[in-house]
């Protein structure tokens, strides 16, 4: 296959991990004050992305990424709100594990990962662009 | 664009008295038609592909992918469509 297209097909799987990346930080932040329904129960659970290297599926060369959405195992914060639905017997109420610090980060982190591969297509493009220049030369 | 590439190839194996052309007259049409044949599908694919990717059925970034993939393979045929009549003008300009 033709590395630049190539290239661009690698850059293009970034722009889907990322956007997906997006979408998690997306449900973080909309879910940070998702409680439970039942005294004690769950609260959200922070998603994250995991991104791998995908090196079978193209063959030689590969190295688009691949994306798993993977639950933040951390620990829930406690608050205490007697008054409320999920209420423990105590009194606390089990927040979810979202930092709002963290979430700003991997959003930043994120539009900053799309931009670079933007960055490759928009190069790949041109290079091949010139290669076509090329063929339209007259001498 | 499939009509005209396609004359346009055939058209050069077709001249007659030029026998450069003339031993391979066969194959450079047979490959002229394939080869604007494959430009229409990649075309055709873009095409639905951009379509599914404004309704938000497939992620907007295949559909790019894809209409850019098209917009090189016809901007490559372009230029090589582009030679080949230039070629056949040259030659229907040569004095004998």
């Amino acid at each position: 296959m033709d590395p630049l297209r190539f290239s661009g097909e690698i850059a293009f799987s970034a722009l889907q991990a990322q956007s997906l990346r997006m979408k998690a930080v997306a449900q973080n932040i909309a879910n940070a004050e998702s409680t439970g329904n039942t005294p004690g129960a769950d609260p959200y659970r922070r998603k994250t992305v995991m991104f791998q290297s995908e090196l079978e599926r193209l063959g030689i060369g590969g190295g688009q990424v691949k994306t798993e959405v993977q639950d933040d195992l951390s620990a829930f914060r406690l608050e205490y709100n007697p008054s409320h639905k999920a209420a423990d017997a105590k009194g606390y109420v089990k927040m979810p594990n979202v930092n709002m610090v963290v979430e700003m980060a991997d959003m930043r982190q994120s539009l900053r990962s799309y931009d670079a591969n933007l960055q490759v297509i928009r190069q790949g493009r041109s290079m091949a662009n010139g290669l076509i220049e090329l063929l339209k030369s007259n001498g | 664009v499939n009509l005209e590439m396609t004359i346009a190839i055939s058209g050069l194996g077709a001249i007659p008295n030029a026998p450069m052309f003339q031993p391979t007259a066969q194959n450079q049409s047979s490959a002229g038609a394939s080869f604007a044949e494959n430009l229409f599908d990649v075309m055709r694919q873009a095409e639905s592909t951009a379509i599914a990717g404004i309704n938000g059925q497939i992620p907007m970034q295949d559909a790019v992918l894809k209409v850019m993939e098209a917009e090189r393979t016809f901007a490559a045929a372009m230029a090589i469509k582009d030679k080949a009549v230039n070629a056949y003008l040259e030659l229907s300009r040569m004095q004998i």
